[in-house]
């Protein structure tokens, strides 16, 4: 298949005063791709997204967007790419169709913008505040706003947290239709149930670094060598062997409550 | 240019909801004439000069409007933007955060000069203010208060790490300054230790300035208070600058 590099990272290193935040990450997304970055907290995802995002300057490494430095050419780069940020906010006493008219004041082809709050059961909200939306609300509108631009990148940092169990397989079909009309993804998430289902592509981080990189096939085969054959079954999902395979947290016990 | 109009648009509906900068910028200082007028009224204080209490007034207050959008308003607005990274959300999209930032600016302005016609206005029907110095040295003693007001709580955000710490930056400062710089009373009022506190602030150079503007100085008179401010404003922006640069917008 001869599909075009909308993202190429090559060694990709952040550092914050104490520690390697991003330590060596390389990877590319192709045209119609959508790529999962996992891992467990801290383990430096959002930090790569954002250098994608052109948010966060890299300490060092190569990060192109269709074929530009996002940091340097940055208002370019968001002519054709939308992201949804993890922790953003919007102007709380402004309303929901205000924050679209002006989302879609910021790009010279804006997305029908009327259809998508209907699409995303979000028109009856219109009038409303944003502060007064709901978690799973905001979380929608944000959805909506990245798609303002109509763009060929997608970059999604949690995706569907704070949504409710049909909201999320609706979306999830929604983005799958998003990527077969030609659109890249980056998705970051913790629900491996979404990532088996939207993924073509794995990036596994663990505190930093680069563990795995390929397709969900690929990702089995490396799950297989981590945990070993004793304890592998074929049928086990992605979420098992993720959690299989990820360094264990320690367990919060009454001991330390009573 | 439309998107920036659609931007100011935008950052004027955000002003007008709230309820502080709205009250504070139009109505406080409309209460404070009619208040202090009521009292006092504008019959002439002396026979030299024949300017009444309100003559001299309202070019004080005009300064207190300038202080709350300078030194209250828009640095809390931007301190509440960075906290909750709206400015972050806004610079991932093609128009970036400096757009949003000056048409903070801008908005913040026009309701300034807002503020101070409506009070002219007012001032003007009701108490027959009179203004001697010339239109053109009127607007330009209001643009060098603008400025430097605006540059002093442009400082407040970039040293304030957070919307706590600027908000006690603000408010600590615009009020000691509403009260001791002449604005809201004369500082020939004040004991001598008072007068000393009185001329290190910036606002009470703006009040000076105001005052001999609308009531007989050209600016050629007013040639210390205009340095200050000047000179206020060069400072504030360049230190300020260099700190937000420092900062971690993300």
């Amino acid at each position: 298949m001869n599909q075009t590099i909308i993202v190429k990272v090559e060694n990709l290193q952040i550092t914050y005063p104490h520690c390697h935040a991003v330590d060596n990450i390389s990877f590319s997304v192709h045209s119609k791709e959508i790529v999962a970055v996992i891992g467990q907290n801290g383990a430096g995802k959002t930090s790569t997204v954002e250098c994608i995002e052109g948010l966060r300057k890299p300490d060092s490494g190569l990060i192109h967007v269709f074929g530009k430095d996002p940091w340097l050419c940055r208002s370019e780069v968001y002519k054709e790419m939308g992201v949804q940020l993890q922790e953003a906010q919007y102007p709380s006493k402004i309303k929901v169709e205000e924050l679209c008219q002006l989302f879609a004041s910021f790009y010279e082809r804006a997305a029908d913008w009327n259809t998508l709050l209907v699409q995303l059961g979000l028109d009856e909200k219109r009038k409303q505040m944003v502060q007064k939306l709901s978690g799973g609300e905001k979380q929608r509108l944000s959805i909506l706003l990245s798609l303002m631009g109509r763009p060929k990148l997608l970059i999604l940092d949690e995706l569907t947290t704070g949504l409710d169990p049909e909201v999320r397989a609706t979306m999830w079909c929604s983005f799958e239709n998003i990527r077969d009309n030609g659109v890249s993804i980056i998705m970051v998430s913790h629900y491996m149930d979404e990532v088996e289902t939207l993924a073509d592509k794995i990036l596994y981080l663990e505190k930093g670094k680069q563990c795995f990189f390929g397709t969900q096939k690929e990702f089995r085969a490396y799950a297989k060598l981590r945990i070993g054959k004793e304890e592998w079954d074929d049928r086990l999902s992605l979420e098992k062997l993720y959690l299989m395979m990820t360094p264990k947290t320690s367990t919060l016990t009454m001991e330390g409550i009573l | 240019m439309k998107r920036f109009f659609v931007i100011c648009k935008m950052i004027l509906r955000l002003f007008l909801r709230d309820f502080y900068s709205f009250f504070f910028t139009l109505a406080f200082p409309v209460f404070l004439l009619f208040l202090f007028g009521s009292i006092y009224g504008n019959a002439p204080i002396d026979h030299e000069t024949a300017f009444g209490i309100m003559d001299i007034s309202v070019p004080a207050y005009s300064v207190m409007v300038i202080g709350v959008n300078g030194l209250m308003s828009l640095p809390l607005t931007l301190s509440g933007f960075k906290e909750k990274k709206i400015y972050k959300r806004f610079d991932a999209t093609p128009v970036g955060k400096k757009q949003i930032l000056w048409a903070q600016v801008c908005i913040h302005v026009m309701m300034t000069l807002i503020g101070i016609a409506i009070l002219l206005l007012l001032g003007f029907l009701y108490y027959h203010i009179q203004i001697k110095g010339s239109f053109l040295s009127i607007c330009i003693g209001i643009l060098v208060s603008i400025a430097a007001l605006f540059s002093i709580g442009f400082l407040f955000t970039a040293v304030g790490h957070d919307l706590k710490s600027t908000s006690i930056l603000c408010y600590s400062f615009y009020f000691i300054m509403l009260f001791l710089s002449g604005a809201t009373m004369p500082d020939t009022l004040f004991p001598e230790p008072l007068k000393t506190i009185s001329n290190l602030l910036p606002m009470t150079y703006a009040v000076d300035l105001m005052q001999g503007l609308f009531l007989k100085d050209s600016l050629f008179q007013c040639g210390m208070e205009i340095s200050v401010l000047v000179i206020l404003t060069v400072i504030s922006t360049v230190i300020g600058a260099c700190l937000y640069r420092k900062k971690d917008w993300t």
